[in-house]
């Protein structure tokens, strides 16, 4: 007995147990699934651990940065724009409403209504006539006259800090910024805002953007998906098996496979503790046709022979002699692809190709003992009507009369497809070399979701919704004692050049140094700082006067590590930030030196002669001090620690896309290569859309080491099927021809490589090569039984044939579905699926006959 | 000296003490309050060290001397302040001339910028240098902004609440004052947001009789909403040194009297 056969015994034998057993299995694994946890961060890409995951949370800590939501109000239709009294007062409500908003079950979820960026809660510095300055609120209650709303308008785009973030430049939008604690919080937030300004009326126009929503809408959107394009995929599937086999109850196992197979891996994926990530979320639409496949060939096969001997046992066993080894190595091959991808370093990919793999090989176990059972539970009497009847009506039909030609096609005309497939493979290489590598989150929505449009608006009006923070850290090393005394003594000089007295009080410090033994500079500026105070106390006015001009520089010394206060650093910002300005993708920076020159510019009258940076450090520390006089001092440290060792600029982007960010970074690298700092500075990145960029890099690098790796696994195994090196590279043809084809259109139509394309290719990888495992090991059987690979050939494309044919139908079109999801990543995989099905399906039936004809002598 | 301490400490005791009989009115309460608060003696002085923490703990200090003079007794104040640190901002000057009937006069003097800046003070609950207490919690809140109500009495303390007769003018709700019943002098303020949540906390930590006057020598301001406080330690207070009205003037912006310096 042959090793298929053997194998389904216990199936025919005890069907029933067969059936209970997965019964009980399925619901055991099934009710692991209400356990479900969501997660739809994509920072999740990251390992918790990875080191720019940690400098990002720690920046934001460190800076006091959240989340944030981005509410725009725009209005296009009044001719002072959002100006107008009514506006006003709809921003003012929606800010102290959204200013209220926390989660009912956990208060720490909440908007942080203190950093909340809106004209009520922004502070202004105004000239208030007569030399005085005025630290006031942007808008303190709503403005009723036109004048109120103007005067607003024009302190907000005088403001280089609000023009462009809170006010659009063009005056017809405000920008309503909300921090928020958790990025899980946002869809609420949308919501409540959105129930909020149901309320309104008038012409304003409201909408809700920014990274923290997009990401957390599709989450919510991503389990619409799993209820209706899964179920919908299943149901065109189970349609399209009607039509070509006819009779229910022998199309309904592909779907009991599929869905044990999904049920099962998904039970186990949650039962273990994963959460439901983007990733996995698809794995039930990556698992179903791969699952459908080894049913579909069996019954195809017994779809065609069963009228011949009318017996279901003996046809049965048959067309798992012919088809165990095939499908075994199908699945395996596939299981390799997908397990590759725990080769690629992002955690929810490694989790996905491992429960695929997994799922695989589970829906292979089931379809071996499952089919057979299935069958045995029928009478024979039932079984009657399935099935080709006879001989006559195999020829008939278009799926027959297409297949027939192109196997008499490929044995007269073989060097021609060869030859075209070269040309192919030329073209796609061109295309391969333009790929760009490119994702976006907020792309991940269709072009008309609210988010999109959102998107859209708000970045033509503003400088930017996506955020980037470039933190800046002071490199330089503390002074030593000796260098602190030589500053020392330089100072004590200049005093002692000022008079008799002066002369005595610097000499008698400068006698007091060498008392100090400190040897690290700060606890020997401490321990004499001490000293002199000593000296001070006892002195007389005159003499207590020279000693605090004395200690003051001691003291100077002491802050001299404080760099982000020296003029020199903070112009180097100043220039950082006009070349990332030049560079056209930038929208706008934000930085310590934007305060200190719009305070600097306020304190001297508002005078654009004075919008610099002051000439000395303690300029700049009294531009600072007087800036904290406001009713927002602590806005100060978003921009700078209070110790003045680091700074962070923050850059707005209208443009999500990770190539823009790219830009950026190496806009940044290029000019501090160009223009070395002041100080030694270090630069590092943190912020959502970074955050982007570098998993996305882990992503492209991770994909292309997994899926080399299974190329040569799926390679060495298929010379350890075919027993040879020569089939085994036969084998491997068609699977290479369709990822260079695909990658090449994507290339060429100038579609991003982006996160759902890049786990293509382990699909196709898994995928194409099952045509050719079952085209050729078909091939090789039947042309020992002929001994002519032109009878063979015949003999392939009627039967054989018709099960890959029948395969790449059912599943490109019932993947068709997923082509109305709002959803782009499941969109891509919908189409991205039927055409790998039906290219690597016509590779296979083209070109491997085609080489073969070639090759036959070497190949027989 | 000992003897002279003592009998000021007891007067000031037996104040409260003989009040005690009669009822007092709600004003009569904040007036005193008010007074005991701010306009201890004609006049004093005090070296101020600010330590501001963020919420996450991170510190940073001011040193200033504080000049006061009062025009009368629970009505016009001028107050002086002399920044000694941070070094870079030292000699910085900081003037109010405090009004009851109208808005404060404000200026700044910057050395560096060699500049004297007056400052428009028509809003009052801005940051007192970067720090939690606002500006009108260092010249006093004028008692006539609020309504007051004696909400409970207890045997150390009145409890009042207070709410802004002009809402739109300030970020509280409403605030209660603890007014201890012996000293008349406000132990904590907590104030309250638009949505009624605690937000906002000042503490009287440690009290010193100095000179007769019950003195607050360590006090407190929490933010509740995003964490962080300053606490202000005083020391070197003295009352009635005899301040000349003529310091408190733009000319002695840029040359601090002596009593400011040292």
């Amino acid at each position: 007995m042959k090793i298929g056969s053997r194998f389904i015994q216990f199936s025919i034998l005890s069907p029933r147990l067969v059936t209970a057993l997965m019964i009980i299995i399925v619901l055991g694994l099934g009710a692991l699934i209400v356990k479900v946890k969501v997660d739809t961060d994509p920072e999740n890409m990251l390992n918790q651990d990875e080191a720019v995951r940690v400098f990002h949370n720690h920046t934001k800590k460190e800076f006091n940065l959240y989340d944030v939501v981005v509410l725009g109000v725009v209005n296009d239709t009044h001719p002072d724009g959002v100006f107008n009294p009514q506006t006003l007062r709809h921003v003012f409500d929606l800010s102290r409403f959204a200013s209220t908003l926390v989660d009912p079950d956990d208060p720490a979820v909440r908007v942080v209504a203190h950093d909340i960026i809106a004209p009520d809660n922004v502070d202004t510095i105004e000239q208030a006539g007569a030399g005085q300055v005025r630290f006031d609120w942007l808008m303190k209650k709503v403005p009723q006259s036109r004048e109120e709303c103007l005067r607003i308008r024009e302190l907000a785009m005088d403001n280089p800090l609000l023009k462009g973030t809170l006010v659009a430049e063009d005056g017809q939008a405000i920008g309503i910024y909300l921090p928020i604690t958790s990025k899980t919080f946002a869809h609420e937030v949308s919501q409540r805002l959105k129930d909020k300004i149901k309320s309104f009326t008038g012409d304003d126009q409201f909408f809700i953007t920014g990274l923290p929503v997009a990401e957390d809408t599709f989450g919510k959107d991503m389990f619409i998906q799993m209820a209706i394009c899964a179920p919908l995929a299943m149901i065109a599937i189970f349609l399209l098996m009607l039509i070509f086999f006819k009779k229910i109850s022998m199309i309904i196992p592909p779907l009991i496979i599929a869905m044990f197979s999904v049920i099962c891996t998904m039970g186990l994926l949650i039962g273990t503790g994963n959460t439901l990530h983007i990733m996995s979320s698809m794995i039930p639409i990556f698992l179903m046709p791969i699952a459908v496949v080894d049913s579909i060939h069996i019954l195809s096969e017994f779809f065609d022979r069963y009228q011949l001997s009318g017996d279901r046992r003996k046809t049965i066993e048959e067309v798992m002699n012919h088809l165990f080894m095939p499908m075994l190595y199908t699945s395996l091959t596939s299981t390799a692809g997908f397990a590759s991808l725990a080769l690629a370093p992002i955690p929810p990919v490694q989790v996905f190709g491992l429960f695929v793999a997994f799922g695989i090989m589970l829906a292979w176990l089931t379809t071996i003992v499952f089919i057979p059972a299935y069958v045995m539970m029928f009478s024979e009497e039932s079984l009657a009507d399935f099935g080709i009847q006879d001989n006559a009506s195999k020829r008939q039909g278009w799926l027959n009369s297409i297949l027939l030609s192109m196997g008499s096609f490929t044995g007269k005309q073989p060097r021609m497809i060869i030859g075209v497939t070269l040309f192919v493979i030329v073209i796609a290489s061109y295309g391969i070399s333009k790929i760009e590598v490119n994702d976006n989150p907020v792309n991940w929505f269709t072009a008309d979701h609210p988010i999109r449009v959102a998107d859209r608006v708000l970045n033509h009006h503003f400088s930017g919704t996506y955020e980037a923070y470039l933190v800046l850290g002071s490199q330089e090393l503390p002074l030593t004692r000796h260098e602190a005394e030589i500053l020392l003594k330089k100072e004590l000089d200049k005093v002692a050049g000022q008079g008799p007295r002066e002369k005595l009080v610097a000499g008698e410090a400068a006698s007091l140094i060498k008392n100090i033994s400190a040897s690290e500079s700060f606890s020997f500026l401490d321990q004499l700082g001490e000293s002199w105070l000593a000296r001070q106390d006892a002195a007389d006015d005159e003499g207590f006067y020279i000693w605090d001009d004395i200690i003051n520089s001691l003291e100077l010394l002491k802050i001299r590590d404080q760099v982000f206060k020296e003029p020199e650093v903070l112009r180097y910002i100043e220039k950082l930030q006009e070349h990332l300005q030049q560079t056209g993708v930038v929208g706008k920076s934000n930085s310590v030196s934007d305060v200190v020159k719009k305070v600097y510019q306020e304190l001297f009258e508002g005078n654009p002669d004075y919008f610099r940076i002051p000439d000395n450090v303690n300029g700049v520390a009294q531009s600072l001090i007087s800036f904290q006089n406001s009713h927002h001092p602590d806005d100060l440290w978003h921009l700078v620690t209070p110790d003045y060792k680091k700074a962070n600029i923050w850059i707005q982007l209208s443009n999500g896309d990770n190539k823009v960010m790219e830009s950026v970074v190496s806009a940044v690298d290029n000019f501090m290569v160009a223009n070395p700092p002041p100080v030694e500075l270090s630069h590092k990145w943190a912020g959502l859309t970074f955050l982007n960029v570098v998993w996305q890099d882990k992503m492209v690098t991770g994909m292309l080491n997994a899926f080399f790796g299974s190329f040569v696994t799926v390679f060495i195994m298929m010379i350890f099927l075919f027993r040879s090196f020569f089939w085994g590279l036969l084998a491997m043809i068609p699977l290479s021809v369709t990822i260079a084809f695909i990658y090449g259109v994507i290339g060429l139509i100038g579609k991003d490589y982006d996160m759902p394309v890049a786990v293509l290719s382990s699909l196709t990888l898994g995928l194409a090569v099952d045509f050719a495992i079952h085209f050729l090991e078909r091939s090789r059987e039947i042309y020992k039984k002929v001994g002519s690979w032109q009878e063979a050939n015949r003999e392939m494309f009627a039967e054989p044939a018709r099960a890959i044919s029948r395969n790449i139908i059912v599943i490109a079109v019932g993947f068709t579905p997923l082509l109305a999801a709002p959803l782009m990543p499941y969109k891509t995989v919908g189409i991205f699926l039927a055409t790998i099905m039906v290219i690597s399906g016509i590779c296979t039936m083209l070109i491997l006959p085609a080489v073969i004809a070639v090759f036959q002598k070497r190949l027989f | 000296m000992k003897y002279f301490n003592l009998i000021f400490l007891l007067s000031a005791l037996s104040i409260p003490l003989l009040c005690r009989a009669e009822t007092l009115s709600i004003d009569e309460i904040v007036d005193r309050a008010n007074r005991v608060a701010y306009y201890s003696g004609d006049d004093g002085k005090a070296e101020v060290a600010m330590t501001i923490i963020d919420s996450r703990g991170r510190k940073r200090i001011r040193e200033f001397i504080m000049l006061r003079r009062d025009n009368k007794d629970g009505g016009e104040q001028k107050f002086y302040v002399y920044f000694k640190k941070p070094a870079d901002v030292r000699k910085m000057v900081f003037m109010v001339d405090k009004h009851i009937d109208r808005d404060d006069d404000r200026w700044m003097y910057l050395p560096a910028l060699d500049l004297v800046k007056r400052i428009a003070a028509s809003d009052k609950r801005t940051s007192f240098m970067g720090s939690h207490f606002y500006y009108e919690d260092v010249s006093g809140r004028t008692i006539f902004e609020d309504s007051h109500e004696l909400v409970t009495e207890t045997p150390e303390f009145y409890v009042l609440n207070n709410i802004p007769l002009d809402p739109d003018s300030v970020e509280f709700a409403s605030y209660k004052i603890w007014i201890n019943k012996k000293t008349f002098l406000p132990m904590k303020a907590e104030y309250l947001n638009r949505e009624g949540r605690l937000y906002r906390r000042i503490t009287a930590l440690d009290i010193k009789d100095i000179q007769g006057y019950p003195t607050v020598i360590k006090s407190q301001v929490e933010d509740l909403d995003v964490g962080g406080k300053t606490i202000s330690v005083f020391k070197n207070i003295k009352y009635d040194i005899g301040l000349k009205e003529s310091i408190f003037s733009e000319r002695y912006l840029r040359r601090p009297p002596r009593e400011a310096r040292r």
